[in-house]
């Protein structure tokens, strides 16, 4: 789903202005189903009363609670303390030491696979999004890099012209208008209450998760996300080493950052209007 | 009769100058706007392109934030609900020390490029602001894309925020500052002396 490990979609304020294009952001976070079990408990665990956040009397307050959208904030304060602690310990000591160790043309041919082994995800989520455009572009891009492209190593389509965007579950769910529900933060990252259900429709979209057994595919699909947890999380190195330097309260900063750029997101593929045909045509 | 219609043709005349200037008004700024991004993005990049050292870059991009940033504007919106609740003594050396900080996150981004350009593309309303669009082109990287909004509050154009993937800078940064003065007891106080420790960090660090 959107959500990155330690919010992975998130540029932090001090580099928001240089933003780029995140190539494969969605994909390169899967973490398999177990991590979805983890998210629908502690969807259900936010049923407890003793979690959520008391609603402030002040209306200056208030309007500021209303803005955060986080009721449950003690409990998602929780979660991303823990999901700090073992990032701190074990994921970026971990993507430090695969930056340190795999040379950059390797990491970015990784990436790229990991981009068009979620295309599939990406496109039916642009079709249920009813953008045909961007269906035909992840389509071919599909098409394009897992045959001329070695299994999506080499970036073919890009070349071609048609560079990867980024779709997901929740995004569609936003385009059909459903509101995000209060924000959630999963041991994945920062998500909602759409955004999570969103990334449990993904992981049932993407091939990967119907591989038969027996076939060493599965330990592939194994490698496959664990590598995009580790390659997600390299790619953001510096960005959140100097969000946690910078920012006084980190865990404020990436839900804002995070509601307001799930928000552009939706916002973006509104308003892709582009018509199917070629420029030529 | 004479003086009816005199009237009339003032009333007329004074119509048509209400009508005109409402026309041209937002073109104005619009052109306005981006003759002001033009120069001031311009004169920052020829300073980020230039060979000169980091420490002297800093120095000359210093007049160029104070002139073209309304950096009291960003930091009065980044203080949110708080400002008000701030004595006037608070609010003075909150001021300062957010012009402190603002100035060495943008200083401190000046090291990272090299070899960049911009372009502009259009121009839109956003509230009593302009939003501009801009497109950062730095090498061997994707092109950045980004909106700098430009409020005419203080009298002239200036800067008063950075939109960068669908996050606001002043935004992000206000919900920053707010949540830390709500968890430290609504104390204003607190997020002055954070503020503080995060410039002296940021000094020792400069110096080391």
């Amino acid at each position: 789903m959107n959500s990155g490990r330690n919010g992975a979609r998130l540029r932090p304020r001090g580099q928001t202005h240089t933003g780029q294009t995140r190539e494969g952001s969605s994909a390169q976070r899967r973490f398999s189903s177990r991590s979805s079990v983890l998210a629908a408990t502690l969807v259900a665990l936010t049923g407890c009363s003793s979690i959520k956040a008391p609603v402030p009397k002040d209306p200056d307050a208030l309007a500021e609670y209303q803005q955060a959208n986080d009721a449950y904030e003690p409990l998602n304060r929780k979660v991303y303390n823990l999901t700090m602690t073992f990032d701190k310990w074990a994921l970026r000591p971990l993507a430090k030491a695969y930056v340190w160790s795999v040379p950059r043309p390797v990491r970015n041919s990784l990436g790229n696979m990991i981009t068009t082994m979620n295309e599939p995800s990406v496109f039916f989520n642009d079709v249920g999004a009813g953008k045909p455009r961007r269906a035909g572009d992840s389509f071919v891009r599909w098409c394009i890099n897992m045959s001329v492209g070695i299994g999506g190593l080499i970036d073919v389509a890009k070349m071609a012209g048609y560079p990867h965007h980024d779709n997901d579950a929740g995004l569609t769910l936003a385009n059909w208008g459903i509101p995000s529900g209060p924000y959630l933060f999963l041991p994945m990252g920062p998500s909602s209450f759409r955004d999570g259900i969103g990334y449990g429709i993904d992981q049932g979209l993407s091939p990967w998760n119907y591989v038969p057994r027996g076939y060493g595919l599965i330990s592939f699909n194994w490698a496959y996300n664990m590598m995009g947890v580790v390659h997600g999380r390299s790619t953001h190195l510096d960005e959140l080493d100097a969000l946690q330097r910078d920012a006084l309260d980190p865990y404020a900063t990436i839900r804002s950052a995070y509601q307001q750029q799930r928000k552009a997101q939706a916002e973006a593929i509104k308003n892709d209007n582009r018509a199917t045909v070629p420029d030529w045509y | 009769m004479k003086f009816l219609s005199s009237r009339r043709l003032v009333t007329g005349a004074l119509a048509l100058i209400c009508a005109g200037s409402l026309s041209v008004l937002p073109a104005y700024a619009a052109t306005g706007t981006r003759q002001f991004i033009e120069t001031f993005g311009t004169k920052l990049v020829a300073i980020v392109n230039s060979p000169i050292s980091l420490p002297e870059k800093k120095t000359r991009v210093l007049p160029l934030i104070q002139q073209d940033v309304d950096i009291d504007a960003i930091g009065r919106y980044c203080l949110g609900r708080y400002w008000k609740l701030a004595t006037p003594e608070q609010q003075k050396q909150y001021l300062e020390l957010f012009h402190e900080v603002l100035v060495n996150a943008i200083t401190d981004k000046l090291g990272d490029y090299r070899g960049v350009s911009f372009t502009i593309g259009s121009i839109s309303k956003s509230g009593d602001d302009d939003a501009v669009e801009a497109t950062l082109v730095r090498p061997q990287q994707p092109p950045a894309s980004m909106q700098w909004i430009v409020g005419y509050a203080s009298g002239g154009p200036k800067v008063v925020d950075v939109i960068g993937e669908g996050a606001s800078l002043r935004l992000t940064q206000r919900q920053d500052y707010s949540s830390y003065i709500a968890r430290n007891g609504g104390s204003v106080d607190a997020l002055l002396s954070a503020l503080k420790r995060q410039i002296a960090h940021h000094s020792d660090a400069a110096a080391n």
